[in-house]
């Protein structure tokens, strides 16, 4: 999610987001909020509407309900249309539709081929990458200047839609127990605006600045190096990233969210090492320098 | 890019060059841990040298999971999680300068300037504060690409599916996180 930042990815990389365990907002209130609201606008037609919702939130909160798709798809494109809000896409046609095509290919790789997956390069020197549930993944223009080939584009991608896959961000919302009846919610006021599903998942994007646990970014760099592999590329992309955004310092304000989020990209490379060996050896993996879209300065 | 056929063409080729050749001749680097260094990029392929942590490398080429090195210790290829790359790329449009100036042309377009400072990152007071863009979403969306346009564009780009299962977690014994919840 976008909630993620990514900076996991190259160390950032793992940029994505993280809405991490600390949660300053509270879902909790969030939901009653959302609940009471037209109750105390006093609007008669929507009280069965209320006691909908109400039945929906006691579901939830039993665990006999889960997310279905069109809530987490609502969800995720309310968080990327705020980070959009606060970075646009780059204004390059052929850019944003090269990183969809590369993208798409990946995440038709994985076990969710047929969501609907969004991808964009964003306005921000930092060097970071986010995914939001429901497939909305980004990554920023200072990450991508950073990239060499096609390889390496494959695994910071996949790497985000590997959050996407498991639900990272999603489960950390349902920890609160209340996304599901925000998804409802969502969808019901879908006209008017999403001032529901906003009071979910917080204020602005500001899950995206929030990090995932660190296993759940180790997850998604085993996942991204598979992805990549399975997609015919060379599976050394990502950490090929890793260790580039390992080079730019700490104090770089370029990766301070990235590193804030993410474990250092030493640890995730460590990480990949235990566990790697020599199995993508027998792979012909290609990197596709050629073809990689140069953005241009 | 609307140049003359011949100079895009000469452009193309001399790009192509350029990215094709190693990108990473002449890089220093360390190892992270102890590790073989082997004749070939392969695990069974014989040893010719052990690299200690710490060990300085001079890295000459690379295949797939495979770096090769010149050190004191011998040279050959060493396993690319080994090594730690001594210096960080730089990038040929500089990613620091190009990113603002970038960023000054998008924002430009956009006309949407709240920024607190010259130069935007994306912090979390930024993030906090942001505020949804319908606009752009549509436009996200306009540029999806459907499964069988993304399985074209692997085709051309002669990429070919594996079968690559998941890599397993980590061992517990090696896992810091979960060693901690043994205690």
């Amino acid at each position: 999610m976008v909630t993620r930042t990514c900076t996991t990815l190259a160390g950032g990389l793992g940029l994505l987001l993280c809405i991490g365990a600390a949660q300053a907002f509270d879902l909790g209130d969030a939901l009653k909020n959302a609940i009471k609201q037209p109750q105390q606008g006093q609007q008669q037609q929507k009280q069965p509407s209320n006691a909908d919702l109400l039945q929906e939130g006691i579901g939830v909160l039993a665990g006999t309900r889960g997310v279905s798709e069109t809530e987490e798809v609502a969800i995720g494109r309310q968080i990327a249309g705020n980070l959009l809000g606060a970075a646009p896409l780059v204004k390059d046609r052929q850019l944003q539709k090269y990183i969809n095509e590369v993208g798409r290919w990946v995440a038709s790789q994985s076990e969710r081929p047929d969501l609907e997956w969004h991808f964009g390069v964003i306005e921000s020197k930092d060097i970071n990458a986010f995914a939001a549930p429901g497939g909305y993944i980004f990554v920023t223009r200072g990450l991508y200047q950073i990239l060499q080939n096609e390889a390496e584009l494959a695994g910071v991608l996949g790497h985000e839609i590997g959050h996407v896959i498991r639900k990272h961000h999603l489960k950390l919302l349902q920890q609160s127990k209340v996304v599901s009846l925000g998804g409802k919610l969502l969808a019901r006021k879908a006209a008017d605006g999403n001032e529901q599903v906003q009071n979910v998942i917080g204020s602005g994007a500001e899950i995206v600045a929030r990090g995932l646990d660190k296993n759940s970014e180790f997850e998604a760099d085993r996942i991204g190096m598979v992805l990549s592999a399975r997609a015919g590329y060379d599976a050394f992309g990502l950490p090929e990233v890793l260790q580039q955004i390992g080079h730019v310092g700490a104090n770089d304000s370029s990766v301070a969210l990235l590193f804030k989020t993410h474990p250092h990209p030493d640890e995730r490379l460590a990480k990949l090492d235990e566990v790697v060996d020599d199995r993508f050896d027998g792979l012909k993996g290609q990197t596709l320098p050629g073809r990689f879209y140069k953005l241009k300065p | 890019m609307n140049k003359s056929p011949g100079k895009t063409l000469c452009g193309a080729l001399l790009a192509a060059l350029l990215l094709a050749a190693p990108a990473v001749h002449a890089d220093s680097g360390a190892a992270l841990k102890a590790d073989e260094i082997k004749t070939e990029p392969y695990r069974d392929a014989s040893t010719v040298g052990r690299l200690a942590a710490g060990d300085k490398v001079e890295i000459v080429g690379k295949q797939g999971g495979w770096l090769k090195v010149k050190s004191a210790k011998g040279s050959g290829w060493v396993h690319m999680l080994s090594i730690r790359r001594g210096e960080a790329r730089k990038g040929s449009a500089g990613s620091e300068v190009s990113g603002l100036l970038g960023l000054a042309s998008g924002r430009a377009g956009t006309g949407q300037v709240v920024a607190t400072t010259g130069v935007r990152g994306l912090n979390e007071e930024q993030l906090k504060s942001a505020k949804y863009d319908e606009a752009e979403i549509n436009r996200l969306t306009a540029f999806a690409v459907s499964k069988s346009a993304a399985q074209a564009f692997a085709a051309k780009g002669k990429l070919v599916p594996h079968q690559v299962e998941y890599l397993p977690e980590p061992g517990p014994q090696r896992t810091s996180e979960q060693g901690e919840n043994l205690w």
